[in-house]
């Protein structure tokens, strides 16, 4: 009996053990981070070391790299709240024998495509350009769209163009690398609005669009980031709850416009500019703000 | 002897060994005992700051590697003095000149009356080549002066020291096992800004240098064995503090290189190549019809296998056994026994010396 009950005690140890959480160091973080540990949250900072059971936040554009166990290193990208137990399988490395490299080295070494050399094989080997670049883009998008972040409402994507042309083609892409478009469509106008194309795009994803003169290609890239609508609430309540104790409400929308504006939620800051102005009509700034903003972003 | 130079430049900067840094080895576990700051353009006030905030959070000890010549701004130059002298765990740079006659001259900075601890951050290699070794510790003018690695371990570990010191080795090999992200590292303004744990340097080695604003900025890099483009032309790959950087961990983990004597190397590749052209030779007088594909495919598999001994002497014993003298008898091997035997003939047919060549000439 004794040694089924110490067997019993050896079992449970060998699993507590097991069970221990990984740790995890907070390698680096970009934008806005923080750490939930014991329902405190605190901002995350470099070098802190912090356990599977804590939480991690992650605001829209944050990005925070972790090592798991002084070993292995992965990154998060997307916003959200994580607990850092999810992360187990980031924990596991997986290294390879010095003697079994060596010895897919040797073998890539020996089967390797062999392409000649510059003198034997001229086309393979005329990738390289002695030039800069200085192509001709007639497509000007202005800077303020270059990164925005959408959750809902309309909006528009727009461009200028130099060139009298009739027709243009917006791509949008799911890589910054390019390559197919998610979507594809060419349009009279030199706009595009976000809900036309809003259906084939996925909430907490970022996606890359451009837009040239049909037939041109445009090497500019924007960004899109389409913002889960609970991450996008999270930034409301934020903004809103910043307010002074005694504000109308149309103080509170013009407010909460200009910073949605300012965190790049431009679709969203345009239906509280617009409601700022509807509450309190006989206001000027409220009025002409809600112009500017129509006109820097082609809002019709 | 100039006309040598495109394969002194080809084959001079070359080790079988690096094969394994580069390759084949992937880095060792992230050293926690060191912590990078990238001190970036920083100049002397902001360099005070940031020397005075990481003092604040208590590593055991810090090192600066930034060489400071002659004045420059009264104001900031005595912000920096001020930084210096509050700091007594910080170790700064100094440098070693040495003439053509090996005499050194050991050079401090211009704050060299505002601190106690320096060390030279000279490491060994040719210009522009790669950085195989550092010396811990030089002899000039009856002082022992120490590199600032060397120095920086002597305030953290007094037992690493006392191991290194021990080794009497004036040109020890440098063992890489970390990149650049296999240390914590953060910016100054990162520093600055509250953006670092407190507990993050506390009782650790806090490294102040330069990792460049991208990975293109080139400046403080250097040509390490962990490049990946081991051979031919390449950028550099390790900035200087990270070089620093692998000395300690290396020193703190009695983690050298055991370099075998030149004789060893000499005596390994008399043996293998006596093996080689016993074989060979056998083939030959035989006149066998497959001799010259079976010496070709012997040829590299032994190559491949006797690399493969070295790298496995290094990976697992920390051993250097320098196989190109092996390789380069390996590679000469068949065509040493056609000018032996043209020779061999030639004596036979000329003075009568007894040949096993002499019935059949090739």
């Amino acid at each position: 009996m004794k040694k089924i009950l110490f067997l019993i005690y050896l079992f449970f140890i060998a699993v507590a053990i097991n069970a221990q959480d990984n740790s995890f160091l907070i390698y680096s973080v970009k934008g806005n981070v923080s750490v939930v540990e014991n329902k405190i949250e605190s901002k995350a900072k470099i070098g802190k070391i912090i356990t599977g059971n804590t939480s991690l936040k992650l605001a829209d554009g944050s990005v925070a790299t972790l090592i798991c166990n002084e070993a292995a290193m992965f990154t998060i990208k997307k916003a959200g709240s994580y607990t850092l137990s999810q992360f187990k399988d980031s924990c596991e490395t997986h290294s390879s024998s010095v003697s079994a490299n060596y010895v897919k080295y040797v073998w890539n070494q020996m089967t390797a495509g062999h392409e000649g050399s510059p003198g034997s094989n001229r086309k393979a080997f005329m990738s390289t350009v002695g030039a800069v670049s200085r192509s001709v883009n007639n497509i000007w998008i202005d800077p303020r769209l270059d990164t925005i972040n959408y959750s809902n409402g309309d909006f528009p994507l727009s461009w200028k163009s130099y060139a009298d042309a009739k027709d243009f083609e917006f791509s949008l892409y799911t890589s910054p690398d390019g390559g197919t478009p998610l979507y594809k469509n060419t349009l009279s106008k030199m706009k595009i609005s976000i809900p036309s194309f809003a259906s084939r795009l996925k909430p907490g994803n970022t996606y890359y669009w451009t837009s040239a003169v049909k037939g041109e290609t445009n090497d500019e890239i924007k960004v899109l980031n389409y913002v889960e609508k609970p991450v996008y609430e999270m930034v409301l309540n934020k903004l809103k709850a910043e307010g002074p104790a005694y504000e109308s409400d149309a103080e509170q929308a013009y407010r909460t416009a200009f910073g949605l504006e300012d965190a790049r939620y431009l679709s969203e800051a345009y239906q509280y500019y617009l409601r700022a102005a509807t509450l309190k009509p006989d206001m000027p700034l409220y009025r002409s703000t809600l112009m500017s903003f129509k006109k820097d972003y082609e809002i019709k | 002897m100039h006309f040598f130079d495109p394969m002194k430049l080809a084959l001079e900067d070359f080790d079988i060994n690096d094969i394994t840094y580069s390759k084949l080895k992937g880095p060792d576990k992230f050293d926690k005992r060191i912590v990078i700051i990238n001190i970036g353009r920083a100049d002397r006030e902001g360099l005070a700051y940031i020397i005075e905030k990481t003092a604040s959070m208590g590593p055991k000890v810090i090192g600066l590697d930034a060489y400071f010549e002659g004045l420059k701004d009264p104001y900031k130059d005595s912000l920096l003095r001020s930084a210096f002298e509050k700091t007594k765990n910080l170790v700064t740079i100094s440098r070693i000149e040495w003439d053509h006659h090996g005499e050194g001259r050991f050079i401090k900075d211009y704050y060299d009356s505002a601190h106690s601890l320096t060390g030279y951050g000279n490491i060994t290699g040719e210009e522009g080549g790669t950085i195989r070794n550092f010396s811990p510790y030089e002899k000039i003018d009856d002082s022992i002066h120490y590199s600032f690695a060397a120095m920086l371990v002597k305030q953290y570990s007094t037992e690493a020291f006392k191991k290194l010191k021990k080794r009497h080795d004036h040109n020890e090999i440098i063992n890489y096992t970390r990149r650049n992200n296999q240390y914590l590292s953060f910016t100054g303004e990162q520093l600055l800004n509250n953006d670092v744990d407190d507990s993050a340097l506390k009782g650790k080695i806090v490294l102040l240098g330069y990792l460049g604003e991208d990975e293109n900025d080139i400046e403080d890099k250097v040509f390490t064995p962990t490049n990946e483009k081991f051979a031919g032309k390449s950028r550099p790959d390790m900035n200087g503090i990270v070089v620093h950087a692998n000395i300690i961990s290396m020193i703190l983990d009695h983690n050298y290189i055991k370099k075998l004597p030149s004789w060893v190397n000499i005596v390994v590749a008399i043996l293998i190549g006596w093996l080689h052209m016993s074989f060979f030779i056998r083939y030959y007088l035989e006149n066998h019809i497959w001799f010259h594909l079976v010496a070709k495919f012997a040829q590299l598999l032994s190559a491949i296998f006797f690399v493969y001994i070295g790298i496995f002497l290094f990976d697992k014993f920390n051993m250097k056994l320098d196989m190109t003298l092996t390789l380069v008898v390996i590679i000469l091997a068949v065509d040493i026994i056609y000018f032996y035997e043209a020779f061999a003939v030639w004596m036979h047919k000329k003075f009568g010396y007894t040949t096993v060549f002499h019935q059949q000439h090739h």
